[in-house]
């Protein structure tokens, strides 16, 4: 033998026939449960991809979009808000941001939104003026409020509620110590926050406000109940004119899980934005992940071989 | 010297948390240019005394002044009144600190660090704050890693870059907590020849550290606490060779 480097050790990787197994069983089941689906009469497969994309449904879609990324914005920067006021050394602030807390996490969003909506019932005019003094503007409560702001305050405000929490969980999971350098460097509180604090706590609030947003795009089934047509009433209303009920329920539930997916993948490169600093390697994408899977095909077969 | 004036000094300085005091009552002054080191055993106060200094802690009672300004308050008719948040940050800018754990911010790469607070707070034109923080860089001897994160950097490198982050501030006072504790013995060193580069160069430094060494070597003063207060004091070599005190030389014996 001659001395120097040894060869690359090139052994015979841990097989794992339990997993060949379940992969087997699972294809078996995955098989049965399409054959049922797709030779059930009763699912009507055409009504649903008519459904999925009739002119109702489509523009019911496009609501759906925009009440979730508007009631998100207005949840995240309330909801950033709350928590900034929630950790102040100011009381005030500090026992608003309970309060508030306390009323829309403690009340069902639906009763908020029926709350909202029912409001001009009990107040029909607003104005500004001197309080308990002349009102100097005032306007109709329902001209003001038109049901889809109602929609996007209801469900926003109620998200706010639950959002500050969850950046409330990410400050204060920043060390202590990054505060303290940043102070004895000269910087404000609110510069330490946004520059030094926020930007390292979006490690741990990303997770969950990808949680938030794909269960705000179902959230805003509800307001349905208030009447306003979104993608669930929008099928809805071709089932039960139709009587294709399940049809319909089945397309709007493809809609829902098209766009659940497109969030999922965008919350994976979110985190792996924020994970930089932290993560000496970032983790890999998935298209990185079946390129590397695929090498490592290759390679199994040559294992044992000189050449 | 020609100034009169100290860079700081304490006139019984006392601090308690809760019901524990851990500062008994604290007399020094620290003369501009000097290298002043504290030591003394853990739980001594000697960080706590440090983090007042730049106003990290409220002093409960005494008096506590950098540069003949009181840290955190202002005198008026012989009544205190408490600085602003604002005031207070304005007045740490010249107070640069280095922390026993690096305290880097992760987010950001080395050279980030070293600018964030000459852009922010001093509102530095950014091309201008990157050259001076690339010479910094190089002074501490990490040019080539400017663009690396914290993570990426050894703990020696580490703190390397938090010396230059608080340089970039021009301060003219700087604090050291343990700035060597946290390190690889091998690692030590680097740290300790930014150090003393430093004090050549005529920095004010206050030096809390178990390094004898450095303190004898560099040191221009030295004091020794336990229990909250100042139990020995004078140049590092008389009081690090001939200590007069029980305590100090129970003390020396184990460090030494």
């Amino acid at each position: 033998m001659a001395k120097g480097r040894p060869e690359d050790i090139r052994a015979v990787p841990v097989r794992h026939p339990g997993r060949w197994v379940a992969v087997a069983a699972i294809a078996v089941l995955a098989a049965m449960f399409l054959h049922a689906m797709l030779t059930n009469g009763a699912l009507h497969w055409d009504v649903v991809g008519q459904v999925f994309t009739y002119s109702t449904v489509i523009s019911g879609m496009e609501q759906t979009l925009l009440l979730t990324v508007l009631a998100m914005v207005l949840g995240i920067a309330g909801g950033i808000l709350l928590a900034v006021m929630r950790l102040s050394h100011n009381p005030v602030l500090s026992g608003v941001s309970w309060m508030y807390i306390w009323v829309f996490r403690g009340t069902p969003v639906l009763v908020q939104l029926f709350f909202w909506n029912f409001l001009g019932a009990i107040f029909p005019k607003v104005g500004l003026g001197i309080p308990f003094g002349p009102t100097f503007v005032s306007w109709n409560y329902n001209d003001l409020m038109p049901l889809f702001t109602v929609c996007v305050l209801g469900l926003g405000l109620n998200e706010a509620a639950y959002f500050s929490e969850i950046v409330r969980a990410g400050i204060l999971s920043v060390d202590e110590g990054q505060a303290e350098a940043a102070s004895s460097l000269g910087l404000t509180h609110g510069q330490t926050l946004r520059r030094i604090i926020l930007p390292q706590a979006m490690r741990v609030i990303i997770p969950p406000a990808g949680n938030e947003t794909i269960s705000m795009l179902k959230t805003t089934s509800l307001v349905s109940a208030i009447a306003f047509t979104e993608l669930t009433r929008a099928a809805t209303d071709i089932g039960n004119r139709t009587l294709y009920v399940i049809p319909s329920l089945i397309a709007a539930s493809l809609w829902y899980l098209l766009f659940t997916s497109v969030l999922s993948i965008g919350q994976f490169y979110v985190e792996r934005y924020y994970a930089r600093g932290t993560n000496r390697v970032l983790p890999a994408t998935p298209w990185q992940k079946v390129r590397q899977n695929l090498s490592t095909l290759r390679l199994r077969k040559p294992v044992g071989d000189a050449s | 010297m020609t100034t009169t004036e100290p860079m700081v000094r304490a006139e019984q300085v006392h601090k308690s948390y809760g019901p524990v005091e851990v500062l008994k009552g604290i007399d020094l002054e620290v003369k501009s240019g000097e290298v002043f080191c504290l030591v003394g055993p853990s739980g001594s106060g000697k960080s706590t005394f440090l983090r007042c200094i730049n106003h990290l802690e409220k002093i409960n009672a005494g008096r506590l002044s950098v540069d003949g300004e009181l840290v955190g308050y202002r005198e008026r008719n012989g009544k205190l009144y408490e600085l602003k948040d604002r005031e207070v940050a304005l007045k740490r800018r010249d107070i640069g600190m280095v922390f026993q754990r690096f305290n880097l911010f992760p987010h950001l790469t080395a050279l980030e660090n070293v600018i964030e607070a000459p852009v922010r707070v001093k509102g530095e034109p950014k091309q201008a704050a990157r050259e001076r923080a690339l010479a910094l860089l190089a002074r501490v001897g990490l040019a080539d890693k400017a663009g690396n994160y914290p993570s990426q950097l050894s703990g020696g490198q580490q703190q390397r870059v938090a010396i230059a982050r608080a340089l970039a501030m021009e301060p003219k006072l700087m604090l050291f907590d343990e700035p060597t504790s946290a390190l690889d013995p091998e690692l030590v060193g680097d740290v300790l020849d930014v150090m003393r580069g430093l004090a050549e160069d005529g920095m004010t430094m206050i030096v809390v550290t178990h390094e004898m060494g450095f303190a004898r070597e560099v040191g221009d003063a030295l004091v020794f606490m336990d229990g909250g207060v100042v139990v020995e004091s004078g140049h590092p070599r008389e009081v690090l060779t001939n200590p007069q005190h029980e305590r100090t030389r129970a003390f020396l014996s184990k460090v030494l």
